[in-house]
């Protein structure tokens, strides 16, 4: 709202410079967003959804008003007098939509407006057109009235009806765009077709032009919703429209007609025929609230002194009268029907408290009445997350949690669609996530753009599966499986450096035995895939992105990707919790032994750790892997893996003898589960 | 003809200066070889040539280059056995090489700055919560004073489903949250007041991709409800969080504004960092001195009706920043979008 200075003055004689002008309504809640000096200097304020009143200049000078305690001067009006009305039949079929619709004939002489008139309305940002519309503009601007006017001569059968549209009715709107209605639309008609979209934008065929000798000005009340509805359906936003989906005043329509006939008689371009007509079946009563003195130092942590509260209310056009209870001091306030903001007695509060000053409200600080909760688990589980991946050397990523379709489908499951948005911004983002690792893949190949060879990510964040929302972690390595140092021995990233900093984060989660099934996904490539589980629950997966779909996203198709991605929610539900019970340290020394036997290639190092643990006396501490080798001296189709062993009892030091006895039993159950030959 | 005694001069300067060059054994190896070889070293040549002096001036010439000779001698000694006390131990690393720093990540900025809240707010007894990003109508809208065609739902573009979704919360969602405010409506209808928390998390609105605007962003959501919570709570709350955020040299102010779930409402501005708050030919501010950085204000009623708190007993206020516009004014970064492009170049500026 371009509030033009000079005008501000015909309601209010601010002495205040323009910049003081600008900085106190600023204060009040009208955030300025430039102030232009110059003849006419404008203050360009953004309105809040809430104050359509202040899309005015009356509504910024009942503010200024109040501000330096000036009297607010009313501009010139001119009601027609009472009488007989011009022969135009109005009637409004919905009145619904349509609450209140004041119309009164002039005769009028439309050339060009005065200057005066001209000036204001530009500096205001309007084009000057004609008397006619450039006077529907200043009243307007000035009253925040939206009127238009109509051709008489246009208009069939004398008659105006305020109606919904016929389905698929027909108009062609003043922009010059042939228009289909819709049956929710209210439209001005005549005795034959629409003539208007009521509240949004006239019609051409009923235009005012430079031969039009009689117009009907309408002035009316409008639904809020129901324009808001329209403008939207007809992707046309007026200055009309905007004001009355945020709502005018339901008493102003009069005053529109006779500041208009005021400013038309003035500028010597026309005279009203006939009295007003009114229609305003149901009345709206104002609203009245009591505003209690307690409840605005309740609110607002400070006492405002009793005379501040009609000294800022009544010059913003509230009603206030002594409130009667001895008990409760405080005022009844009658609401004016222009402030549609304000419908309760907070409401009252803000009004007291924005002209009171919220720069002299002291800084105080909520009683603590009870000790805090602690932090949302899923907090922690994601700070712990962030913090185990970073030590594994992934940085953290943050990407969109819509992407486009096809990056998405191969990370769908069989069969299933993600989730889509109704109204996405492009086809960029056109689906739901199903998991974090197309984004993060892309993020990868943003690097490698960029000449990065080395890249770590992860991401902790939202995705979208048939089950609908969850949580889960995603990391992606390619390049080096170290950081590249003049010691030389790098090593690109393998399969294994991915599954290590999965056990990490297993690890950290108290997780300490996951185990890993090989598994078929479509992303991943075939044998490099495997899902983790936490006893019965499947975490999540791991394995190198399948060739194919790196090339696409804009990785190199010949070089092994890794990426692994799990289920948070299962993750912090699998974690160890707070249970932790520290053992005592072992007493007697372990024994420890090594075997090496030829096996199976085929056969997985997990099932001969099986076999072992299965076929080992409950002294057996631990067996882990330490070699694995194929080629030369092992036969085709064989491999020699090689175990260590650690045994250890803890009533007595073992011996020797129970030590080998426990590793024949071992070999004899190796070779006769998978046929292992030791070497 | 030359003249001897100024030859061994010259070779003397010569000397010297050749062996100021010189550093390290094998450099000073390569300068006694030079000097004192006895075959083709300068010395022996200089000796060489006296043969062409007079007869009776060879004697005390021979002594010249002989003193010259030992002069050079017991120099180089000194100096390498200067050099071989200089000599690193045996098995010495060369401590100017690099290192091999552990492959150590980093975390997003957004995190560094969304923990740094969190734990401002920790600290003033805050709960920190965490809930759906899919979320229904009611929580994202009408529990908050915003009816169906309610005029400030233009405020928030809203991104919607094309069919339901089920949410975290097990509830059908329609839309992508506009503002973690569904969090706290929710956390209000499963507990009583008292009420103090901040709901941090990702939301989503329909806003093209420019400078300062991305169709997702971090958003940090407060509440406090009890028997006695004041707008001057509000602003003593936030002027502290304010300014232990940003250095308690930033003034802060403290405007009226309008958002429909709270009322009275309020914006925080902190003087603008670009130019001191003098707000001259400063395009970061937009020549105001000041810079918008919350929203906030007093419970509305109806919110507190809606999740069925008694709005007479019950005041409460609720604040709302959003987190990468607090990194664009605290570390000066001029497009929002690198926030989420990954770029290491980007994310490497900032701490472990």
């Amino acid at each position: 709202m371009k509030l033009v200075y000079p005008w501000l003055r015909d309601f209010v004689r601010v002495t205040e410079d323009v910049e003081t002008v600008a900085r106190e309504l600023g204060l009040r809640g009208f955030e300025v967003a430039s102030v232009e000096q110059g003849a006419h200097p404008v203050i360009d304020f953004e309105i809040t959804a809430n104050r359509p009143d202040c899309l005015s200049h009356l509504g910024l000078a009942r503010e200024a008003a109040a501000i330096w305690g000036l009297p607010l001067q009313m501009p010139g009006m001119a009601m027609p007098a009472p009488g007989p009305a011009e022969d135009l039949d109005v009637e409004i079929a919905d009145t619904d939509l349509c609450p209140r619709y004041c119309v009164q004939v002039f005769e009028v002489k439309n050339g060009p407006s005065p200057a005066f008139i001209r000036e204001r309305l530009e500096a205001a940002g309007i084009r000057a057109i004609s008397a006619v519309v450039d006077v529907t503009n200043y009243v307007m601007l000035e009253l925040g009235q939206p009127m238009h006017a109509f051709d008489l001569d246009r208009i069939e059968g004398r008659r105006l009806v305020i109606r919904r549209a016929v389905p698929g009715e027909p108009l062609r709107t003043l922009d010059g765009l042939e228009r289909a209605l819709e049956a929710d639309m209210l439209v001005i008609a005549d005795a034959s077709r629409a003539l208007a979209v009521g509240g949004v934008m006239g019609g051409k065929d009923s235009e005012t032009g430079p031969a039009t000798t009689r117009i009907a000005l309408e002035s009316a009340y409008f639904q809020p919703a129901s324009i808001r509805r329209t403008s939207k359906g007809l992707g046309l936003k007026t200055e009309a429209s905007s004001r009355f989906e945020r709502g005018t005043d339901v008493n102003a329509p009069p005053a529109g007609i006779a500041r208009a006939a005021a400013l038309l008689e003035r500028i010597g371009a026309g005279r009203p025929l006939g009295s007003l007509i009114d229609r305003y079946p149901s009345p709206t009563r104002p609203l009245q609230i009591r505003l209690r003195a307690a409840r605005i130092a309740r609110v607002l942590g400070q006492e405002v002194p009793p005379a501040d509260v009609p000294r800022i209310l009544a010059p913003l056009g509230f009603l206030v009268a002594e409130g009667r209870d001895a008990d409760e001091p405080g005022w009844l306030i009658t609401v004016p029907t222009f402030r549609v903001d304000v419908l309760r007695e907070v409401d009252l509060v803000e009004e007291v408290a924005r002209h009171f000053g919220f720069d002299r409200l002291p800084s105080t600080f909520p009683v603590l009445s009870a000790p805090q909760a602690p932090l949302d688990p899923r907090i922690l589980r994601d700070r712990l997350l962030r913090q185990l991946l970073t030590t594994a050397g992934f940085s953290e990523s943050m990407t969109f949690a819509f992407i486009e379709r096809e990056a998405a489908m191969p990370f769908t499951e069989p069969g299933g669609q993600p989730p889509a948005i109704a109204n996405p911004l492009s086809e960029k983002f056109a689906v739901l996530r199903p998991s974090l690792l197309p984004g993060l893949i892309d993020s990868c190949a943003h690097n490698r753009r960029r000449g990065r060879k080395d890249v770590q990510l992860f991401e902790t964040g939202s995705r979208y599966t048939s089950a609908g929302e969850g949580r889960a972690a995603a990391f992606c390595w390619l390049g080096s499986a170290v950081p590249p140092h003049w010691s030389g021995s790098g090593r690109l990233v393998d399969f294994f450096d991915m599954k290590g900093a999965l056990e990490l984060v297993c690890a950290g989660f108290g997780v300490h035995d996951p185990h890993f099934a090989a598994v078929d996904r479509a992303y991943l490539a075939p044998g490099r895939a495997a899902e983790v589980f936490a006893g019965d629950v499947r975490l999540g997966v791991l394995g190198q992105l399948a060739p194919v779909l790196a090339e696409a996203r804009g990785l190199p198709a010949g070089e092994e990707i890794y990426v692994a991605e799990l289920d948070t929610e299962l993750l912090g539900r699998a974690a160890a919790g707070d249970t932790l019970r520290a053992e005592s340290l072992p007493r007697f020394p372990a024994i420890v032994r090594d075997v090496s036997v030829l096996v199976d290639e085929a056969l997985p190092a997990a099932a001969v750790r099986g076999t072992i643990r299965a076929a080992a006396p409950s002294t057996l501490a631990s067996v882990v892997e330490f070699d694995r080798y194929q080629g030369k001296g092992i036969p085709d189709g064989r491999i020699s893996l090689s175990l260590r062993l650690t045994f250890r009892s803890a009533e007595r030091t073992m011996t020797d003898d129970e030590a080998q006895d426990a590793m024949d039993r071992i070999v004899a159950a190796l070779a006769r589960e998978h046929a292992a030959e030791q070497r | 003809m030359t003249d001897p005694a100024r030859d061994i001069d010259a070779l003397r300067t010569q000397f010297a200066e050749e062996l100021a060059r010189a550093s390290g054994e094998p450099a000073l190896r390569a300068v006694r070889d030079r000097y004192l070889a006895r075959k083709g070293g300068l010395v022996s040549a200089l000796l060489r040539g006296l043969g062409a002096a007079p007869a009776e001036e060879r004697p005390r010439l021979g002594q010249l280059v002989n003193a010259l000779k030992q002069e050079i001698e017991t120099t180089l000694d000194a100096r390498a056995s200067e050099a071989a006390g200089a000599r690193p131990p045996t098995g010495a690393v060369d401590v100017t090489l690099p290192g091999r720093v552990p492959g150590t990540g980093h975390r997003h900025p957004l995190t560094l700055l969304r923990e740094r809240i969190e734990m401002i707010f920790s600290r003033m007894g805050f709960l920190v919560i965490e809930g759906p990003e899919l979320e229904d109508d009611y929580h994202n809208f009408e529990a908050l004073n915003m009816p169906p065609e309610h005029p400030a739902r233009d405020m928030q573009d809203t991104l919607y489903l094309a069919a339901p979704v089920r949410s975290l919360a097990g509830s059908a969602a329609t839309l992508l949250r506009t503002h973690t405010s569904g969090m706290q409506i929710r956390h209000m209808e499963t507990h009583p007041p008292p009420v103090r928390l901040i709901a941090p998390g990702r939301v989503y609105r329909r806003d093209n991709l420019d400078l300062t605007h991305t169709p997702m962003f971090t958003q940090v959501e407060g509440l406090v409800v009890g028997d006695h919570v004041t707008l001057a709570d509000l602003k003593g709350t936030l002027f502290t969080f304010v300014r232990e955020l940003f250095g308690e040299d930033r003034q802060v102010r403290f405007r009226p504004s309008f958002f429909p779930y709270t009322e009275p409402s309020a914006e925080v501005d902190i003087s603008c960092g670009a130019c001191g708050g003098t707000g001259i030919d400063c395009s970061m501010c937009k020549r105001t001195g000041w810079l918008e950085i919350l929203g906030s204000g007093m419970v509305h009623p109806a919110v507190f009706e809606a999740v069925g708190y008694d709005p007479e007993r019950y005041t409460g206020f609720a604040f709302g920043m959003g987190i990468e516009r607090v990194a664009l004014l605290k570390w000066g970064v001029e497009d929002i979008r690198l926030f989420y492009e990954n770029d290491f170049r980007f994310l490497e500026q900032f701490p472990l």
